[in-house]
């Protein structure tokens, strides 16, 4: 094994989340807060750190529908994410919009908009769910080093 | 040739540089460990930070449109980081040799010590970023508040040295040291205990540690002047915070309570002090309270420490 492939491996046990709530109902944000800081599940194990610059992020997990009037702003924070990047949709409403898919306001499937790697769906995801998603994103973005 | 040959291996090496560098990151590790620990979590894997740095030099480093300068933008990071790495020189550490008087004495390194909020600070105004000028501008604030403190608790123990060994102020960080191997700590010299106090309260200000991490609040102003930083540069001023906490904590330990055994056991005692002092002082503080306002934070240096350190230099100058 060489050199880099090493740091790469090292490197991989550090990814740094970042939250972009485009237009959920919080229910999703509630489970990403609770699976990161309750005891149980705790996702530092993991070495994941929430951060609050979209500059030091590396996993981005997005929830929501992306409603129309946050997708331009959704958009102009992904671009701001700098690369290599893994793209995590939490919940059902990326997927297919949710209880808010007939609604003329939302923009969902997101994935038109965004390079999404990993679904978690649920309404809202159980932590154990959301957690087997930060792991397989974490293994894409090993890729991606 | 010889002694520049020393200096600069005292500055990159021992006992600044790798050695100060190591510490504080495994400082930092303990920390988090033991902040999850308090709250019932696993935590991460005690070389974390070190993982965190690897993972940020595989990153990219994106300079903002709103910049006003590349070259600052880029050059800010390694001030601060090669400033703190020169004040880690200044700190006599038990059982290694002792810092070159060449190098500076406690009022070199009082400056270097306000050298990395500066860099913040320009930092968080050359980015262009409005969270950015925010963190500046409470950067500033908090230092203004906490800097009066810390020069006069300074004076407060050079001058007590001083008339305690005859002389108007004792300047050096090793005569200071020697100063109390043979007379005592100045921990147990009541006179000084103001002082003391004032230190305490500059510590966690100073390394931008809870309650008073208010320049870098994530929630509120998206971690300040650090906001445009990504890749390398981040990673830069994230070796000077660790390097910050080890010059602190060494210049606390070296003030008020340098008593350790001779040797390469005086070393073992230091650095355990230094975990236990941080784990103690630090980690379970910040997990039980939260951040003041910074209103809250100027009003309170202006009004306690700076109140006990005045204190502390006046009885000193009248005894």
């Amino acid at each position: 094994m060489n050199i880099l492939t090493k740091f790469k491996d090292v490197a991989a046990r550090s990814p740094w989340l970042y939250r972009i709530n485009a237009g959920s109902c919080n229910g999703c944000d509630v489970e990403l807060a609770t699976t990161a800081l309750i005891p149980r599940w705790d996702v530092e194990r993991l070495g994941c750190q929430y951060c609050g610059s979209p500059r030091h992020a590396d996993i981005v997990l997005i929830t929501g529908p992306l409603t129309r009037h946050v997708r331009d702003a959704a958009l102009r924070l992904f671009e701001e994410i700098p690369d290599p990047k893994v793209t995590v949709a939490v919940g059902v409403c990326p997927i297919s919009g949710g209880i808010f898919r007939e609604s003329y306001a939302t923009c969902a499937p997101i994935d038109q908009w965004f390079p999404v790697d990993v679904n978690v769906p649920g309404c809202p995801p159980r932590p154990q769910a959301i957690l087997d998603g930060v792991a397989k994103a974490i293994a894409i973005w090993r890729a991606r080093l | 040739m010889s002694t520049q040959a020393a200096l600069l291996v005292s500055v990159l090496a021992f006992p600044g540089g790798l050695f100060a560098l190591a510490l504080g990151l495994a400082l930092k590790g303990a920390d988090r460990r033991f902040a999850a620990r308090l709250q019932g979590r696993v935590g991460p894997p005690l070389l974390q930070p070190i993982y965190d740095l690897v993972k940020l030099g595989f990153k990219r480093t994106m300079v903002p449109l709103t910049a006003t300068s590349q070259l600052v933008f880029l050059v800010t990071p390694l001030v601060a980081l090669v400033s703190m790495l020169y004040a880690a020189a200044l700190i006599p550490v038990p059982g290694l040799p002792a810092p070159s008087p060449q190098l500076g004495n406690v009022l070199v390194l009082v400056y270097l010590l306000a050298i990395p909020g500066v860099a913040l600070m320009v930092a968080g105004s050359v980015s262009g970023s409005t969270y950015g000028a925010i963190g500046f501008s409470r950067e500033m604030a908090l230092m203004l508040a906490y800097e009066g403190p810390i020069v006069l608790v300074v004076a407060a123990v050079a001058l007590r040295t001083g008339a305690a060994e005859g002389q108007f102020a004792v300047l050096s960080l090793t005569e200071i040291v020697r100063h109390q191997q043979v007379h005592g700590a100045n921990l147990f010299d009541p006179v000084l205990w103001p002082a003391l106090i004032a230190f305490v309260f500059f510590y966690p200000a100073n390394l931008g540690i809870v309650p008073f991490d208010i320049p870098e609040a994530e929630t509120e102003v998206l971690e300040g002047p650090l906001v445009e930083y990504s890749g390398p540069a981040l990673g830069l001023f994230k070796l000077m915070s660790a390097v910050k906490s080890v010059v602190v904590l060494g210049l606390g330990l070296t003030l008020f309570f340098p008593l350790v055994p001779e040797g390469p056991l005086g070393l073992v005692v230091w650095l355990l002090e230094d975990f236990v002092l941080m784990l103690i002082g630090v980690t379970a503080v910040r997990v039980g309270i939260g951040r003041m306002r910074i209103d809250q934070a100027v009003a309170f240096f202006l009004k306690w420490p700076l109140v006990a350190a005045i204190a502390s230099l006046a009885v000193v100058v009248v005894v």
